[in-house]
């Protein structure tokens, strides 16, 4: 009899590690965030990504920095344990695999249009895009954990849901990718700068 | 007229002839039973290779990820570098599954060319039908499903030949193993504009 209540016990306590927040709390989070994104313009950060497939034994991982220009320049740029980045600018996303260099026009796809607007938002932490995602809110600790799924079903279908994790400052300190098939990528983030000059360089293909 | 004749002949003759009649390839005796490709055949092991597949121009790369959960069972799948998944296959007891796969290239004829691809890939044993000598070393005459394949070994590489009308139209190179592992895989397509090509990076 014990032992079952202990396990009710800590199942309570599982459970309660996320909880929903309260409009209110929600409404607060928001403002923090969107108050703290609105004075970025550039922004720097290390990464690691940690691609979970169910059935692999570990997940994979890679790592690299993250650069960041207002309104909308983003550039990804892996350098563990393979050199790839991926740039997307003026509406196109310039790749270079290994020193191999391509380009992809994406402006007529509303997908990727979607897509970026949903990663620079993130990374700045401003997607509360209520026309656009469900969007619910967590509590965990004193982090903040926002899940979005995207109305749109071609989206869906893409990528199941996003759920972004904020520190106490209103950071974005984690952004995890679920796949429709439950599968995921978990990306860690560390060693933020916000406002530091970037030379044009970075951003040269 | 008449030499007009025996050149078509000839080339009607020289287009049917067998891969290893066009090869100058002879038949041996032949003790094999079977060979072996064992480069996906450990349970224990997370095969995750990079991977750029170029197809009709357009290059799309990511990491190409091979897991065997069990006897003739393996699980097949290619995310792009950032983690989106691009497609996810199942193959159990030689059944078939798309998991997943992108809506752009859920296209049919390109799915029945991977399925086909990655089969001789995970295919552990291969029986041997006859074996011809060659330049290169012996040729192994093999069946999967309907197909039949050429498989060749050097020190440098293992390579596995599809034909048809006696030409090449498939091949699939293992090279720069290290025990049980092919750091670089490579499946190459005459017949189509498609090249898989996979290596380690850890």
């Amino acid at each position: 009899m014990r032992n079952i209540i202990y396990i009710f016990f800590l199942i309570g306590t599982l459970a309660s590690a996320q909880v929903k927040m309260s409009q209110a709390e929600a409404e607060d989070l928001k403002l923090k965030v969107k108050s703290q994104a609105a004075t970025i313009h550039t922004l720097q950060s290390d990464f690691i990504q940690y691609k979970h497939l169910d059935f692999l034994a570990n997940d994979i991982e890679t790592s690299g920095k993250l650069v960041f220009k207002s309104p909308d320049i983003v550039k990804w740029e892996y350098t563990e344990p393979f050199n790839y980045s991926v740039l997307f600018k003026d509406k196109t996303l310039f790749i270079n695999n290994e020193g191999n260099k391509s380009d992809l026009d994406v402006g007529s796809s509303d997908l990727f249009k979607q897509l970026n607007g949903l990663i620079v938002n993130s990374i700045k932490g401003d997607m509360f895009d209520e026309d656009q995602f469900t969007i619910t809110y967590f509590k965990d600790t004193s982090n903040s954990v926002v899940h979005s799924v995207s109305k749109d079903e071609k989206f869906s279908k893409y990528i199941k849901a996003f759920h972004i994790t904020f520190n106490a400052e209103g950071e974005v300190i984690e952004l995890k990718m679920i796949e429709p098939t439950d599968d995921y990528t978990r990306i860690i983030f560390s060693n933020r700068t916000v406002n530091t000059p970037i030379a044009d360089a970075v951003f040269a293909h | 007229m008449r030499y007009l004749l025996i050149s078509c002949l000839c080339l009607l003759f020289t287009a049917c002839a067998s891969y290893p009649k066009k090869n100058n390839f002879q038949e041996r005796d032949t003790s094999e039973k079977e060979i072996s490709l064992p480069y996906f055949s450990s349970e224990a092991k997370d095969y995750v290779y990079k991977a750029n597949i170029e197809v009709y121009g357009n290059t799309l790369s990511g990491l190409f990820i091979v897991k065997k959960l069990g006897e003739s069972n393996h699980r097949i799948v290619f995310t792009t570098e950032m983690g989106k998944t691009i497609f996810d296959f199942s193959f159990l007891n030689n059944v078939f599954t798309v998991n997943y796969i992108i809506d752009d290239i859920d296209k049919s004829i390109l799915i029945n060319i991977l399925k086909r691809d990655f089969q001789v890939l995970i295919q552990e044993k291969f029986p041997v039908i006859a074996s011809y000598e060659s330049e290169d070393g012996i040729i192994y005459e093999t069946v999967l499903g309907k197909r039949t394949y050429y498989y060749s070994k050097t020190k440098l590489e293992d390579k596995i030949v599809y034909t048809r009308n006696g030409k090449e139209k498939i091949r699939f190179l293992f090279s720069d193993v290290n025990g049980m592992i092919s750091n670089k895989i490579s499946i190459l397509h005459t017949a189509i504009k498609l090249e898989i090509n996979l290596k380690t990076f850890n």
